[in-house]
């Protein structure tokens, strides 16, 4: 890491991005990060440095988004990498949570980005220079039972991803897509974890898969530490991937869903081949 | 494949849902159709008979779409297959578009479905029976689209609630399939039908080819006929072993297979840096 860049990070109080935040300040990079909550951010990250702009930010809100983008730019007078790591899980069968619980999930997990991406562009256009990297998660690329919200909304941000490389790449900027498996943060405690507030009896798997996931909380094989440090690896590839799936768990789930498919496509070719002309 | 099935079709007045639906009825089912537009839906349907219910359904309002399942209902008895098909592109740079521009794509491809599933799933539960086709696009599972990043986000989003669906109703003996078509010589990408953002900006040449391209050398030049789209689905209704993903169109089969040799060599390529960050 031995050029100074400067890095705009969402949802930094905790998780993925607070690790982020601590590793870039330590190394001496130049670091605007947001949250709801200033307070907490500041606390949490502990750090005074002339090096850290933490920004009070709604995500949802197009102006907010607006202004912490122009706050950076104008404190450092640059924007170098973003990484759009804000987000929740949601917990429930589709009929168990409802329209508004739904699109609020949404409305973080993939509005927030776009917000992000939308009022970062002019500025990444600009300077013919940028990496946007997404946090999805691999429930975007293999969901479970029990988590169809979650996994609908981290595969939306897998396919803005993809397409957003090849619309922004003749302007000279990157896009990475990161899918962690199960890592050790705060995302399976209450805070970060929503779960559904009207279980249907029925859903017997469902609560099953609930349970196993949130006895797992403390347990996850993955360091937040060193996926943070993935991250920030890949800024400095010269070329970094499209997707980067963190954690031997990752690797395997995201491989078997891809055998399974393989083999229901080459099971279904004649019915898929044939419907031209 | 029983003809005594019921089925709930969404999206009915044009394109694929059109098709299906006058297919379904040439064939004896029993329809419930949703549009919009109640009219709109009756006269391209053209059919007067019992068999036909059209529905006037705002599939945005859960209210609007609880009233359509239930009326299919109390005409029809029950509802044995589910058509998630009302939806639409979208082709603009993420810039370009506005919040509202992509939620209202999001509104119709995602949480429109979203609805249906929601107030229909206690119908199928109780019966224990059923089968629910979400109509998705290639573009769900490979995002190689210049300017559908929206509307490759719908379908993605499409896609991963529609696997997870699938295992969570498994034990109520419902089947779900995602459809993922190529490209079908529908009105998708016609006037009216495909949206553009209203604020395009300069700078997105790759954008505006890739909209040329679409508009003016592709549009009704596709490939695929719906009728043999609408043949394939009704095929795979409520079989036993239905897919749980069906593309659809030669053009779909060969991008799925590159997709998957593209993830597969992305997984081979970055494997240490994915695989050591465990404690």
């Amino acid at each position: 890491m031995d050029n100074k860049k400067v890095w705009f990070i969402t949802g930094a109080s905790k998780g993925f991005g607070l690790s982020l935040v601590k590793q870039l300040l330590d190394a001496g990079q130049l670091v605007a990060a947001t949250s709801r909550n200033q307070q907490e951010l500041v606390a949490a990250v502990g750090s005074n440095s002339a090096d850290f702009l933490p920004l009070q930010v709604d995500l949802v809100n197009e102006s907010s988004v607006s202004l912490a983008l122009q706050h950076t730019y104008e404190t450092f007078g640059r924007i170098d990498v973003v990484i759009n790591n804000a987000g929740y899980g949601i917990g429930g069968a589709i009929e168990e949570l409802t329209d508004a619980e739904t699109r609020a999930a949404f409305d973080v997990n993939v509005f927030a980005t776009l917000n992000v991406i939308r009022f970062v562009m002019p500025y990444l256009r600009k300077q013919r220079s940028g990496h946007i990297i997404n946090i999805a998660s691999i429930a975007g690329i293999t969901g479970g039972t029990g988590w169809a919200v979650y996994a609908a909304a981290k595969s939306a941000v897998i396919g803005l991803s993809e397409v957003l490389a090849l619309d922004v790449k003749a302007l000279g900027i990157k896009v990475t897509v990161v899918s962690p498996g199960a890592f050790r943060t705060s995302f399976l405690t209450a805070d970060s974890l929503t779960v559904t507030q009207n279980p249907i009896a029925e859903y017997e798997d469902v609560r099953h898969s609930h349970c196993k996931y949130l006895s797992m909380n403390g347990q996850q094989a993955g360091d937040p530490e060193k996926a943070a440090a993935s991250i920030i690896n890949v800024v400095y590839e010269e070329n970094p991937p499209l997707r980067l799936l963190l954690g031997g768990d990752a690797y395997n789930r995201a491989l078997t869903k891809l055998d399974g498919l393989y083999n229901e496509i080459h099971e279904w070719e004649n019915t898929t081949c044939a419907t031209d002309f | 494949m029983s003809n005594q099935n019921i089925w709930f079709v969404t999206g009915a007045s044009k394109g694929l849902g059109l098709t299906l639906v006058k297919r379904l009825l040439s064939e004896g089912y029993k329809v419930a159709a949703t549009s919009r537009n109640i009219n709109e839906l009756e006269n391209a349907v053209g059919v007067t008979s019992d068999a036909f219910l059209p529905l006037a359904v705002n599939i945005k309002s859960e209210e609007s779409v609880q009233e359509a399942i239930a009326k299919t209902i109390s005409t029809f008895g029950k509802i044995d297959v589910v058509v998630n098909n009302a939806g639409y592109g979208m082709l603009g740079g993420l810039e370009e578009t506005t919040d509202q521009e992509a939620r209202d794509n999001f509104d119709v491809n995602v949480f429109g479905s979203l609805n249906i599933i929601r107030k229909v799933l206690p119908y199928l539960r109780a019966q224990q029976s059923g089968h629910i086709i979400n109509i998705s696009s290639i573009g769900g599972f490979v995002g190689g689209y210049p300017g559908f990043g929206i509307y490759c986000a719908t379908k993605f989003a499409v896609n991963g609630f529609s696997e997870a669906l699938d295992a969570e109703v498994k034990p109520f003996g419902i089947k779900v399939t995602i459809v993922e078509p190529g490209y079908f010589r529908t009105n998708f990408l016609s006037e009216g039908s495909l949206i553009t953002p209203k604020n395009a900006i300069d700078a997105y040449q790759n954008v505006r080819d890739s909209q040329n391209l679409h508009q003016n050398q592709m549009d009704q030049q596709q490939a695929g006929d719906p009728e043999k789209a609408a043949a394939a689905m009704i095929k795979i209704a409520n079989q036993p072993d239905a897919p749980l993903n069906l593309f659809l169109g030669a053009d779909a089969y060969q991008l799925a297979h590159q997709k998957i040799a593209s993830v597969q060599n992305d997984l081979e390529t970055w494997k240490e840096l994915t695989t050591s960050t465990g404690f």
